[in-house]
This record gives structure tokens, sequence and C-alpha cells, in this order.
């Protein structure tokens, strides 16, 4: 019976549109909630350990939330972006820089890493090695969030929302879709630049200014 | 410099291009490591119910594979051959028939979901009466066993290959029949311990003699839906 059969379609999944429903993917972020395991930190970086080609963060309601890895492009402008508050920061002196896979304890229990970011060096002194090499305890003083082209613009404003209230004292949502600057400060309503050509980091980040034409 | 500096109303412009469009998902099924957290089946149960919107089932290294739920037409195929296995296994009385949502932990470790099950009686109330002489909290709440007869469909998102794998899975953890429905490719690929796999190319029924003796499997509907 099997010799006479024609080779089977089995090398890739079948395109979902060729099958008629387009169930077949996860939603990325996808969130399982866990808050019933109660993980404490060295489990979650054991777990984020083991599953290295996922991101990962935690909501404050205790759920994992599962990310797709960036895309190429995404990835290589968010390297820019680091590259250039990096560079700000190690002339400046002030404070550090960090990237894309560094995750902070939020104080409303939240496990966030932020695109790139940046605190001051009084507040990463007083932490303890062990805070430093696990998930720092605090939220940065200066966060920066690129919308990649899976997110929704409300879900990163959220995001933004949400550090601020943990304690950022400027955050940057950078849009490449719509080509805008989201600029959020504590108490006060969200600066929105359209197209811009640089950024400057003002009060918070004196003297850094972040051109954008290569973004854009 | 100074950018110029200009408020507006958000537009939450949703639907300019930026990229071509691109698959930003994940996949179905995700593979997520948890072999590290060394899950109880209580909390696997915990966090099934607390996700119920998503599907699972762990394997033999610990790894949690999250899938999406069946759309439609996986679902209304699933429901049709777990309603024809039901029926027969009423009738037949041997044993008890499992649906969609039915887990059993594998003697190697795993705990699979088949789309379709069927135990034999005697095996499941020997299983029980061994539960119910435990200790409450040592009572697992997946059968250990592996289901005699499994039946899985292919869904869009699974390779052949990974659900080929699968049935050699029941198989090494004894099995004594196994059906495989590929939709896609309008066949039935038959599984039994010791034996070269069968494969039927569009064929309307199968026949479960001699393990489940009397089951015709009715395809008709399967192709067709």
């Amino acid at each position: 019976m099997q010799s006479s059969l024609k080779p089977d379609k089995a090398d890739a999944p079948v395109p979902a549109h060729l099958y008629g429903l387009d169930c077949s993917f996860l939603s990325s972020p996808l969130m399982l909630d866990v808050s019933s395991l109660k993980l404490t930190d060295r489990q979650l970086e054991k777990l984020f350990a083991d599953n290295g080609d996922l991101q990962f963060e935690v909501t404050a309601k205790g759920d994992l939330v599962i990310m797709a890895p960036a895309s190429s492009l995404g990835g290589r402008l968010e390297g820019k972006l680091f590259t250039r508050l990096d560079s700000w920061a190690e002339v400046d002196g002030t404070g550090l820089a960090f990237g894309p896979s560094s995750g902070f304890r939020m104080p409303d229990g939240s496990l966030k890493a932020p695109d790139v970011s940046w605190i001051p060096n009084d507040r990463w002194n007083a932490l303890s090695e062990d805070e430093q090499k696990s998930f720092a305890p605090l939220c940065p003083d200066f966060v920066l969030e690129l919308r990649s082209p899976g997110d929704t613009l409300a879900s990163v404003q959220r995001k933004m929302e949400e550090y601020l209230e943990n304690g950022a004292r400027l955050g940057w949502l950078i849009d490449p879709i719509n080509k805008r600057v989201h600029i959020y400060r504590p108490g006060e309503t969200v600066v929105i630049l359209d197209e811009p050509e640089a950024v400057s980091g003002d009060l918070v980040l004196p003297g850094f200014v972040l051109e954008l034409q290569e973004i854009w | 410099m100074q950018p110029s500096v200009e408020v507006r109303e958000n537009r939450n412009v949703e639907n300019i291009p930026f990229l071509p469009t691109i698959d930003t998902g994940l996949p179905s099924p995700l593979l997520l490591d948890v072999s590290s957290l060394k899950l109880t089946d209580r909390q696997l149960e915990k966090l099934f119910a607390d996700n119920s919107d998503l599907q699972f089932e762990v394997t033999a290294k610990g790894e949690l594979v999250i899938m999406a739920p069946s759309g439609d037409p996986v679902s209304v195929k699933e429901t049709e051959l777990v309603r024809q296995v039901s029926n027969w296994a009423k009738v037949d009385s041997t044993g008890i028939a499992y649906g969609t949502s039915g887990g059993f932990r594998m003697p190697n470790g795993a705990l699979f979901v088949p789309d379709v099950s069927w135990v034999n009686g005697e095996r499941r109330d020997a299983w029980r009466q061994a539960q119910a002489a435990l200790p409450e909290e040592a009572r697992r709440s997946f059968p250990d066993l592996c289901p005699d007869f499994v039946l899985e469909l292919r869904s869009p998102g699974d390779t052949l290959v990974s659900v080929q794998r699968k049935m050699q899975e029941y198989l090494e953890n004894g099995a004594r029949l196994g059906w495989l429905i590929d939709p896609i490719n309008k066949r039935v690929h038959i599984y039994r311990p010791g034996e070269a796999v069968v494969i039927l190319d569009d064929p309307e029924t199968v026949s479960g003699d001699p393990e489940l003796p009397g089951l015709e499997l009715d395809l008709r509907e399967i192709w067709s839906t």
C-alpha cells in the first residue's frame, strides 16, 4: 500500500492560509499566568537561561511575559541606541547605560527589561553585588523603548506609564512606525515629537542628544 | 541642538506600513524549558487552570509545550473523532474513551494529551484502586499510564515529522494502537508495536480490529469539513 504513494507534505508546517485558518501562531507577547508558582529570582534566572531563544518579563500580577526574539533590524536599532547612550555615559561619568537584556525588579514587583536604560552611579553602587548580578531592585532613572512591529502603540504606552509609576524620571518611546518620539516625565503630559531630527536628554541626561535620522 | 517641540493629539496610527508584514508571533507549539522548576502535578494543574485559553503538554525532558487553542475546522474534526470513538466505547463497554483534554503521565515522564484516547477498563480500575490507597497528597492528577489506543489529528501548525515522532513515543510508552490522522495529505498512519507503520491513502473508514473490536472510524466528514 505504501509503495505507490506520492511524497507527503512533510517538511514544513502547512501555512495556515492554505488550510483555511489562522490560529497556528501564539501572540507575542504571550502572557502565561505563573503567579501560583511564586518563582524566586534564582528560578527565573535559570528559566531565562534555559530558554535563551526567547525574551521574558514578569508583570506586577505575576504573569510571565514571553516574547519572540527582536527582529534582525529591530535588534540592530536597539544596539545602535544603546551604543549612543553608552558613549555619552562613558564621557559623562555620572551613571551607567544598560542594554536590552538587562532585567530590573520594579517597586511594584514586576520584572522589566527596557530596550535601553541608564542609572546614576550612586544608585547602582548602593546595590549589593548579589543584587547587581541578579535583577537589580529598582527602576532606572531613564528608560527607552523602541516600538517593534508586533507591539501595539497602546501596549508600549502603558509600559511607559508603568515605568513612571515605578519612579523613572525620563522615558522615551521611539515609534519608527509613525516616526514619532513620545517623551514621558513624571507629573507632565506626554510630549510627542513628529519626525524629530534629534531628542535631547535635558535634565536627566545632561548633554545627551540622540540623533534619529538613521532610525527613521 | 534643541528639537522643535510639538504637542498634539496622538492619532495612534496603527496601519502605516513600516516594514513589509512580518510574522512577529511565537511558534505554536512553543517549547519552554521549565525542567529546572521540577513542577509537581498539582502545580501543573494550577498552571493549566490559570491559563485556560492555552493548551499544554510536557515533554519527557521537562519542557512545557504551549499551544494555541484549536480553531475551526480543527476543533470540529476533533469533536467528530471523539464522538465516534466515545460512542463505540459506550457500546463496547470494556474501557473508557477520553477527549481532547485528557492528560496522561507517560512512563518516560512526558505529560501527553492525545486528541482521542481509550484505556482498557481493567487497567483504569487498577490505577484508580492504587490511587485510592495512597494518601491524598500523593495521588496523581493525571493517570500515570499510556492509553492503549491514541489518536492524533495533525493540525496545520504541526510538521508531519513532529506528529510521527510523537506516535513513536506513544508506542515506546506502551500504546497498542495509534492512529495519526493527517487531513492535509488525507492519510491515516497506523502504528502498532513492533510493526511497520501502515499508511492508508484517502480511506473512507479505518478499522480498530483487533485492539478495538468493532470500531469502524468513518473519515468522510474528517476529509470534507
